[in-house]
């Protein structure tokens, strides 16, 4: 059995001409790692794509029981300041206004602060809130409401100060392009479980995408049925779903049906397994016809629900973003992104500063966020899905004079030393905060949590080793935390 | 000290913490020269005397020089000293006997003994004996008494007369009423027991301190008092923990498991009320610090967080089953089921009909071969009604069981009742009622049950809550609750602030 095997692989090779190898070197190891995940397919026989999309999804066991089943990720483009929100430094009161200390500026380089800038005491007024305690500002006075659900990770810290590297490297473990982030690894490693739906979904809102662009949930060397799938928020949740007029879902279905085999036909003659993605996302995209509109709908919502996010039917927000990705992780899409753009708060005009453009980012926001744990945790959700709140980096807590010259607004400028994240339901501690910063907020000082070790932390709760969750590519093996990482154990429930 | 011969010098520890490697240098010569020699005499080997007397005189050389090296060691002090004095001499008599085996028949001497025949074998026997009562005392004073056979399993354990395994409190319980917990007794002692009483306790008083009695904490160690009442940040025990883990003072020492900011944030608060023996939380002065550590050591409610308790792990941990056999889990496939298996060293299986929303009763039968296996089942949306359920009370292991959006009645969750493990139920949007919810919040192991859209009141709830205060049951909002949530907004002051411009 095995020498035939053998065989049938060497008239494969004889079979690839030079230029076919030169196309799919750059897959030639990828298609090695799936290999494998189609060898479990087991009896469909070698190059029968029919079964393509089902094999694809769900490829490993996990190394332990998943806590997280599912994750609702909430980026925050641009990154909104801790201090105004999260992290209460009655400390940095006092210092307003007062010139920042030189420990802190010594070859130290920023985003745009320049000089001698002078620090800026928080904007918001703090207090405890639940019986854990967590210290809340008045920016956020629904996320009061959930406090005892979230484990704050206070003293996070990064290695970029700009957006896009920064974003890159919190979703895909690097600062460059090129690798899976982190909801495609999910995919990749738990599988998508409903069939009809893709498993890894991204909604953005705030009018423009992340800085980092599409890459944030790509799939990188992966296997590109594993990036995400972005859906629109209001209108065609997915843009040319819908038949065009005049044609009907027969017609359609045999369309897709006639490119698929033609596309086997490819795939066996070339062994590309993006061939294989290709077809079952042509098979996922005539289900999701069905499908994506249904789940997409909010219209049998009760008016309650509707209320608590603060949303109307029909139109797309954040809001609306957060009760679909109720919706989709209740019919059991492994991973929802959501982004939202517009957090940056340098102070240079009327949004962008920690004021009232803050203030005003929240407004909208604080809500649903709330809305969503109740949501999750009234259907019996929270406790398998995990839910991720942050962004890219925190704010300095000295006020932005870029260029020398004091801004208009107050505003902060990237901070990568210490900011604060949060994280709910999905195995981790209710009500319990994670880490310290220094009196101004500056430096974590106790249990600091870089981007890696959050990276290790999620997908420790979602069943996987990060140091052995790894797909081999150009001659090693990848992880999603690169070679650093380590699991944040004391969050863990 | 027995012999005040050396003091403890840098010198002298240095060389006395290399006794645990040295001294399994002698158990293994002495044993393998016992065993040759079984193996020589009995005629199995053929090798000639000289090659034990050999290894013997290596045994009693290595002996001596890790009875040298664990004298030094005991200088460090710490150690129980009856303990320890029985090791030093069982550790002597090894080394001696060795000797004297040896001795009686080196090239030199042998001839000179007459009595050299009869003393050989006694000796090295006697010699052999030694190292084992030696090494369990050794043993016995690294990890504390009773190390080696604390988990014998039954029925051995019944047979040696032993008391049945205590579950040692390494992991601290969650405490029902905070407010009511006496501080020393529910708070205190099981934070040192955890993590500080291994190495100060009865048997191996680590610098001569004993932390599992409070009088005795009180009365401190070599280097003082552990603690001075009302002034926890002054209090050596504290100052310790607070040090870098790098440091040499700090406690626990660098690898041990480490105390929770929370942990210490209690001691200390525990000493500046005054350490008091007997004192309730609700009788001392709760300040702020302390507040997020108390409230971390509530269990779940229905009401609150659980206060970033440690949650007991999942009877999923423990669960051990053969694997399921691949027919079975390729029907359950063919039926449209997800089957996944949990975990790379457990073959337990997760199911779910997500995909399978035809699933119904006659399907059942599908998942009794795999009945053992199953721990995640997911049938939410699919056909199943109570007939179903008399089957499924069957899948023993099922500790999450998903039954949202089914025809599910009360009828059919009292079947579930015989489930040793569930700890997660989901009955919304079923027929579930009031008696279902009373007989199922009885059940020991559950934790959560989430009955939003059932039948059930939330009086029933209320009352639920009370009989079983480690369950957690949700019902959705009422209409006030939504109303409250959606006035969060108005309270605090997060009316549009126009951006002030300078």
């Amino acid at each position: 059995m095995e020498k035939l095997l053998k065989e049938l692989q060497y008239a494969d090779v004889q079979r690839q001409t030079r230029r076919h190898f030169l196309q799919s070197a750059g897959f030639g190891l990828g298609a090695l790692g799936l290999g494998s995940l189609l060898g479990s397919c087991g009896s469909s026989k070698a190059g029968d794509a029919a079964g393509a999309s089902e094999s694809l999804a769900g490829s490993g066991i996990p190394q332990f029981a998943p806590k997280a089943k599912r994750v609702i990720y909430i980026h925050m483009a641009g990154a909104p300041s801790q201090l105004e929100l999260f992290d209460y430094k009655p400390e940095l009161v006092k210092y307003h206004g007062k010139d920042c200390p030189a420990e802190f500026l010594e070859g130290k380089k920023f985003a745009f602060i320049q000089g001698v800038p002078k620090m800026l005491g928080p904007q918001g007024k703090f207090a405890q809130y639940g019986q854990s305690g967590a210290w809340l500002s008045d920016y956020l006075p629904y996320l009061q409401t959930v406090a005892d659900e979230i484990t704050f990770l206070k003293a996070m810290h990064t290695d970029q100060f700009n957006h896009a590297p920064a974003q890159l490297l919190l979703h895909t473990g690097s600062p460059r392009l090129g690798r899976p982030s982190l909801g495609a690894w999910a995919v990749y490693g738990l599988g998508s479980e409903n069939r009809n739906l893709p498993g890894f979904i991204v909604l953005a809102s705030g009018g423009r995408q992340p800085d980092a662009g599409k890459s944030v949930y790509g799939s990188g060397f992966l296997p590109s049925v594993y990036q995400g799938v972005q859906c629109r928020t209001g209108g065609d949740p997915v843009l040319y779903v819908t038949d065009p007029n005049g044609m009907n879902r027969n017609i359609r279905k045999k369309t897709i049906d006639a490119i698929n085999e033609i596309n086997r036909q490819t795939y066996e003659e070339v062994q590309d397994p993006e061939i294989l993605t290709r077809i079952s996302q042509y098979e996922m995209a005539f289900r999701m016809q069905m499908s994506v509109p249904e789940v997409m709908d909010v219209a049998k919502e009760p008016q309650f629900i509707l209320d608590m996010y603060g949303v109307k039917a029909g139109e797309g927000s954040f809001g609306m973003n957060c009760l679909l990705a109720r919706k989709l992780i209740e019919n059991d899409v492994r991973f929802v992104q959501l982004f939202d753009w517009g957090w940056d708060g340098h102070g240079t005009n009327a949004t962008d500063n920690v004021e009232g453009g803050l203030r005003s980012k929240c407004q909208i926001s604080d809500k649903p966020i709330a809305a969503l744990i109740k949501d999750l945790k009234m259907r019996g959700l929270l406790e398998e899905t995990l839910v991720i709140f942050g962004a890219e980096f925190g704010r300095t807590p000295m006020q932005e004079n870029r260029n020398g010259v004091v801004m208009p607004y107050m505003g902060r400028d990237h901070h990568l030393e210490a900011y604060t994240m949060w994280m709910a339901g999905g195995g981790v501690k209710q009500g319990y905060s994670h880490g310290e910063t220094d009196e101004l907020g500056y430096y974590g000082v106790k249990d600091r949590v870089h981007v890696h070790d959050l990276q290790a932390t999620i997908l420790h709760l979602m069943g996987f080793d990060h140091e052995k969750f790894t797909y081999p590519f150009q001659g090693r093996n990848f992880r999603l935390t690169d070679t650093e990482g380590k699991v944040v154990k004391q969050v863990i429930a | 000290m027995l012999f005040p011969l050396l003091q403890a010098s840098p010198w002298a520890l240095f060389i006395g913490r290399f006794h645990p490697v040295l001294v399994h240098l002698p158990i293994g010569f002495l044993l393998i020269a016992a065993l040759i020699e079984i193996g020589r005499r009995t005629g199995k080997i053929s090798v000639s005397e000289s090659t034990v007397v050999f290894v013997l005189f290596w045994s009693a050389v290595s002996a001596t020089f890790a009875c040298i090296a664990g004298y030094l060691l005991s200088m460090g002090g710490g150690y129980d000293e009856d303990l320890l004095g029985a090791h030093m001499w069982k550790g002597i008599g090894v080394a001696v006997f060795a000797w004297v085996a040896w001795l009686v028949k080196s090239d030199r001497l042998a001839g000179k003994i007459s009595f050299g025949k009869v003393v050989y074998l006694p000796a090295f026997a006697v010699s052999v004996l030694l190292t084992m009562t030696a090494g369990h005392d050794g043993g016995s004073l690294t990890h504390g008494d009773g190390y080696l056979t604390q988990y014998t399993p039954e029925p051995f354990r019944s047979l040696a007369g032993m008391d049945p395994i205590e579950e040692k409190a390494k992991e601290i319980k969650p405490i029902t009423d905070v407010q009511q917990a006496v501080v020393y007794k529910d708070i205190v002692q099981p934070i040192l027991e955890a993590r500080c009483t291994q190495c100060h306790n009865a048997s191996k008083k680590k610098g001569d301190l004993r932390m599992d009695e409070l009088a005795l904490l009180m009365k401190g160690g070599e280097n003082g008092p552990a603690l001075v009442a009302g002034k926890g940040a002054e209090s050596d025990m504290i100052k310790r923990c607070l040090l870098d883990e790098s440091d040499d003072n700090h406690m626990p020492p660098k690898g041990k498991p480490q105390l929770s900011t929370e942990q210490i944030a209690l001691l200390s608060w525990w000493i500046d009320q005054g350490a008091p023996a007997d004192k309730k939380v609700s009788e001392l002065a709760v300040t702020d610090q302390v507040k997020p550590a108390l409230a971390s050591l509530g269990g779940g409610s229905a009401t609150g967080g659980s206060g970033g308790a440690k949650q007991k792990e999942s009877a999923i941990a423990t669960l051990k089953v053969s694997p399921a056999k691949e027919s079975d889990i390729q029907a359950l496939r063919k039926a449209g089921l997800i089957v996944n298996t949990l975990s790379q060293d457990q073959n337990l299986l997760e199911v779910s009909a997500v995909n399978a929303p035809q699933f119904s009763d006659k399907d059942i039968a599908l998942l009794l071969p795999v009945a053992e296996q199953v721990t995640w089942l997911k049938l939410g949306g699919t056909q199943i009604t109570d007939g179903g359920l008399k089957e499924i009370a069957k899948l023993k292991n099922l500790t999450k069981l998903h039954l949202e959006h089914s025809g599910v009645t009360d009828q059919g969750i009292a079947q579930l009742k015989s489930l040793p493990h569930l700890e997660y139920l989901n009955v919304i949007d079923t027929k579930m009622g009031d008696a279902g919810l009373k007989n199922i919040a009885s059940m020991k192991g559950l934790r959560s049950i989430y009955v939003w859209q059932s039948g059930v009141t939330d009086s029933a709830v209320a009352q639920a809550a009370k009989q079983s205060p480690g369950l957690q049951i949700v019902n959705g909002f009422s209409e006030a609750e939504v109303a409250q949530f959606l006035k969060a907004g108005d309270t605090t002051a997060t009316k549009p602030v126009a951006a002030t411009k300078k």
